[in-house]
């Protein structure tokens, strides 16, 4: 495109220099002994080359005669004039728009094919997109921003970064954007589509799944419908933020005590225990009837529990049910009317901060003891938000986070989240009093351990077989000192179809097996060696220090069997 | 007809028999061989090299390969000139002038190149 671009330019410079260089070569000139000469092309070429790039050297070799000079100053005038065309032709094209988008957009595809460790492509930087980014960050993985806004993905490159995100201003509906952000490339471990529109969130989901079949795909749509158009193409992760809160509400309606351990589970490592959120069952008001109170108001419908909502738009389209939906602004008045002096919870979930806020005031001023729901907006208002002192908070970027790291990082954290749900409010309680036994009362982090024969640890455990078959105790136990416990609990056990929740101590470990794990990062470390470290599995089946060099272990060996065939004997 | 057609090939069968010109004659005779049509033949080429800039086809792929091929001879044929008349500072004699025209013999042989690109992409064309 560049050349194509120069041509004109480079074909009259090549131009300019022929006719020059042959009309000097050609002129008449005369040695200083007043012999006629030509200059040649040679000398006629060297002089040009000087003169055009405005160097002038003066008349070399020999003083020009005035023919020669006359055509030199002709040579001056064309060849300055080329090269100013040449050179304007350049710069036009550096400066021009589309060429500095391509320029950027082959310099970003070049630096995403140099990625070596794992990466995540994110595309839409909004708040959701730049919270969520964050936290990537922190836990250490390479991020590949897609952002269509040109000035929004300018402005990453001056955010602060462990290390700085790969930027692209570019359309990721395109499935040529998508592969120049490496999403083909086996270390890209995921594609998360967060911009603020859902058909564009759809189209990019699905693009990365078809072009990429293997990879985590996770799509935040906001409609019901584009959520169940995604789910019905399948194989990727649809989160509808306002779904997700209501259905982690009925959770905590139902059993409080699994919403606790889930939100316990999925917060940042050190976060303390969240205290248990027992949701009233009395009347509820819904300020704002939009999508966040709609899915809202159908898990109340489902759990039998009485509400009305005010807002201003509804009244004139959903008359019909004058038994829920009020219509009116958000005055005391209208509170009032809702009944807020005998409800018991009240939900502010406009889509304007400052409203949700007056809400609160207005209806703690009737009903100082109201359980309060809010709804954030903008993560700029979040003193705001955090001056109303709700029970529960809506955070849309946070709820992003939460569902994405789990998807991401710890799916096996999911499985089993997915599993208490299922479980219910006691299994919830166990495994809160296990865990903060075991661990304490911060949030523990969750790995996964995956007995992988290829492994030295575990080639060890399963095939040469040194002490008691591996169980889950011996994963527990310190490798520097078996006696002593880790910090870390096991959560669940998969094994090909089937899943332990709690594995007991003594459960006997077969090859292949993945265990969910939590506790402290210490444990998670000191445990990676029972994989690496095929002395550490020795020294946790045996209880003894294994000889480590070759002839103290064929002595041993010799020794374990002279003491089996003397017990043979006996 | 198109203008542009027109200069391309008016461009590409210029650069072939301008380097013709050069080629044809006693190959030791530096009479036979005249510098000017070197010097033209290599404008010529670098003009046409210019031309085929830009085309993302594999034909013009080819046809750039081919001038670039031409350019590069027709280059290397004046260097040969230049060093032994300008930096040697000898006569132009049979042995140099031999190397010389062979060189652009094959400069020569890869506008015939060209030529037969462009003869067969307009038959392919057919209109």
């Amino acid at each position: 495109m560049i050349l194509r671009r120069l041509r004109m330019p480079l074909i009259i410079l090549i131009l300019v220099y022929a006719v020059s260089v042959f009309g000097l070569a050609f002129m008449p000139g005369t040695l200083p002994d007043g012999t006629p000469a030509r200059l040649g092309f040679f000398h006629a070429f060297y002089v040009v080359t000087y003169t055009a790039t405005t160097i002038g050297f003066g008349e070399v070799p020999y003083p020009f005669t005035d023919a020669q000079r006359l055509w030199l100053t002709f040579t001056i005038y064309i060849s300055v004039i080329g090269w100013a065309y040449t050179l304007a032709s350049v710069f036009t094209l550096v400066n021009d728009v589309a060429f500095r988008g391509a320029v950027a957009r082959s310099l970003f595809a070049w630096r995403v094919r140099g990625i070596v460790d794992p990466f995540v492509i994110i595309c839409g930087y909004g708040q959701s997109g730049a919270t969520l980014a964050r936290a990537l960050d922190r836990i250490g993985l390479r991020l590949v921003i897609v952002e269509l806004r040109r000035e929004r993905a300018a402005q990453i490159a001056i955010e602060d970064y462990r290390t700085p995100p790969l930027v692209l201003a570019a359309d990721a509906r395109l499935p040529d954007v998508l592969a120049d952000a490496g999403i083909q490339k086996p270390e890209c471990e995921g594609l998360i589509a967060l911009t603020g529109d859902d058909s564009a969130n759809q189209a990019i989901a699905i693009g990365g799944r078809t072009l990429a079949e293997e990879l985590k795909v996770v799509a935040r749509v906001k409609a019901r419908v584009a959520q169940a158009n995604l789910e019905a193409f399948g194989g990727m992760h649809v989160i509808n933020p306002f779904e997700t809160f209501a259905t982690n509400m009925a959770l905590g309606l139902d059993a409080p005590e699994s919403l606790q351990l889930e939100e316990w589970l999925t917060a940042s490592p050190g976060t303390p225990l969240p205290r248990k959120v027992e949701i009233p069952r009395g009347l509820w008001v819904l300020v704002g009837y939009g999508r966040f109170g709609q899915a809202i108001s159908r898990v109340l419908d489902n759990a039998g529990i009485a509400w009305k909502a005010i807002d201003p738009l509804v009244s004139l389209e959903d008359l019909e049910d004058p038994e829920h939906l009020l219509g009116g602004d958000n005055t005391e008045v209208a509170l009032r009317e809702a009944g807020i002096a005998e409800a018991e919870v009240l939900v502010a979930g406009t889509d304007v901060d400052a409203i949700n806020l007056g809400v609160t005031t207005l209806a703690r001023r009737v009903n100082p003891d109201i359980f309060v729901v809010i709804r954030e907006n903008q993560s700029a208002d979040r003193v705001l938000i955090e001056a109303a002192r709700a029970r529960l908070r809506f955070v849309q970027s946070d709820l992003m986070v939460h569902e994405c790291l789990q998807i991401l990082k710890t799916p096996m954290l999911g499985r089993f989240v997915w599993r208490v749900r299922v479980e219910g409010r006691d299994f919830a309680r166990q495994v809160i009093e296990r865990v903060t036994d075991a661990v304490g009362s911060g949030a523990p982090r969750a790995w996964r351990f995956q007995c992988d024969v290829m492994q030295p640890g575990m080639f060890t455990a399963f095939f040469q077989k040194p002490g008691e078959p591996l169980q889950v105790r011996h994963l527990l136990a310190n490798p520097v000192d078996p006696s002593s416990r880790l910090a870390a609990v096991a959560l669940m056990c998969e094994r090909r179809q089937e899943s332990i929740l709690l594995p007991p101590d003594d459960l006997p470990l077969k090859p292949g097996d993945q265990l969910l794990f939590v506790g402290r990062e210490a444990a998670r470390l000191l445990q990676q060696r029972y994989l690496t470290d095929p002395h550490s599995v020795e020294f946790a089946l045996t209880g003894a220090e294994p000889p480590r060099s070759w002839v103290l272990r064929r002595l041993a060996e010799r020794h374990r069997r002279r003491v089996a065939a003397r017990a043979g004997d006996e | 007809m198109n203008l542009e057609k027109v200069v391309f090939a008016f461009v590409i069968i210029l650069a072939c028999t301008l380097n013709f010109g050069f080629f044809i004659g006693d190959m030791d005779e530096p009479l036979h061989h005249d510098p000017t049509e070197l010097f033209l033949a290599i404008v010529v080429n670098l003009v046409a090299t210019v031309l085929k800039f830009g085309d993302r086809t594999q034909l013009g792929a080819t046809h750039l390969a081919t001038s670039l091929v031409a350019t590069a001879q027709l280059v290397a044929a004046s260097g040969v000139w230049l060093w032994h008349v300008y930096l040697r500072g000898q006569p132009m004699d049979g042995a140099a002038m031999s190397v010389i025209v062979s060189i652009a013999g094959g400069a020569l042989l890869a506008n015939l190149v060209s030529v037969v690109l462009l003869i067969g992409e307009t038959l392919r064309q057919g209109r």
